[in-house]
């Protein structure tokens, strides 16, 4: 596995964060359009889609209507197919709710010939954070590798609890 | 994935692991100081954990920071554990739903109650 430490972002002090990685056998325009396309990202967000129009300073909502809210935030850089910046406010309940914006950052890396290394840090979080907030990543990127890599959707438990929703 | 078994079969590392689980974001001095291995030692380890993926680090300023990242492991639970845990959610699922019809039809039949008093 290539290891590149110098693409990590500088990161600002004192703020709680978390950090995931994964790698995935895809190609950057792929892994940039399964993010901002709505019905792809569903298919790995726990059937929960992403609407935006993807320019800075735009806003974006994911919920299922009618349904559930999960989250919405503002698109703080937009640079594709390799960085997206975007403000968090959960939505799915009022505890997560009271925790306001945090942020999250999107980082796609070419490697080798054929993969990607995608890295998600969920940062700008109070240092007492319910977990909630940042828990559902390992599930939503697991998801994403298994959708690319073989077009097929990962059904672990939860994994695609709102796609059924409402129809 | 064979980088990941071989970085989890030392309890050394499964430790850093555990530190890391516990609080996220460290130096390799804080690390330094929870395990009884020189700093050289400790070093070594989190290299074998970041080749692995299983740890990523960020620079801070001057500083480098170790955070543990889940996804190896989650790949591993989903390769081999969801098949089991499948049934298992769906029935708490199907429980939940039929623990809410039922409140929801004693509601409205307390609702028709009340009215019929």
């Amino acid at each position: 596995m290539q290891r590149h430490p110098e693409a990590g972002t500088l990161l600002e002090p004192d703020d709680t964060r978390a950090v995931f990685e994964i790698f995935i056998k895809t190609t950057p325009e792929r892994l940039w359009e399964a993010i901002t396309d709505p019905e792809l990202r569903a298919r790995y967000s726990f059937g929960v889609g992403t609407q935006s129009d993807w320019t800075v300073g735009s806003e974006y909502r994911s919920s299922v209507p009618g349904v559930i809210e999960i989250a919405e935030g503002e698109n703080l850089e937009v640079d594709p197919p390799r960085r997206l910046v975007q403000t968090f406010t959960a939505l799915w309940s009022d505890d997560v709710r009271q925790a306001g914006a945090s942020r999250v950052t999107w980082e796609i890396a070419p490697v080798g010939d054929d993969s990607c290394r995608l890295t998600v840090v969920h940062d700008q979080l109070s240092p007492n954070a319910n977990p909630e907030l940042y828990g559902g990543w390992p599930m939503i990127l697991s998801g994403l590798k298994t959708l690319l890599e073989t077009g097929e959707d990962l059904t672990t438990p939860g994994s695609l609890r709102y796609s059924q929703a409402g129809g | 994935m064979d980088e990941v078994f071989r970085a989890l079969a030392s309890p050394s590392r499964r430790t850093l692991l555990d530190e890391l689980h516990r609080e996220d974001g460290r130096t390799l001095t804080e690390l330094t100081t929870r395990l009884p291995l020189s700093r050289y030692g400790v070093m070594k380890h989190l290299a074998v954990l970041e080749e692995a993926g299983l740890v990523v680090t960020r620079r801070r300023g001057r500083e480098k920071l170790h955070f543990l990242n889940p996804i190896p492991i989650r790949l591993i639970h989903d390769r081999w554990v969801s098949k089991y845990a499948e049934p298992w959610a769906s029935a708490l699922t199907e429980l939940k739903r039929d623990l809410e019809e039922e409140a929801h039809a004693e509601a409205s039949r307390g609702g028709h109650a009340a009215r019929a008093r």
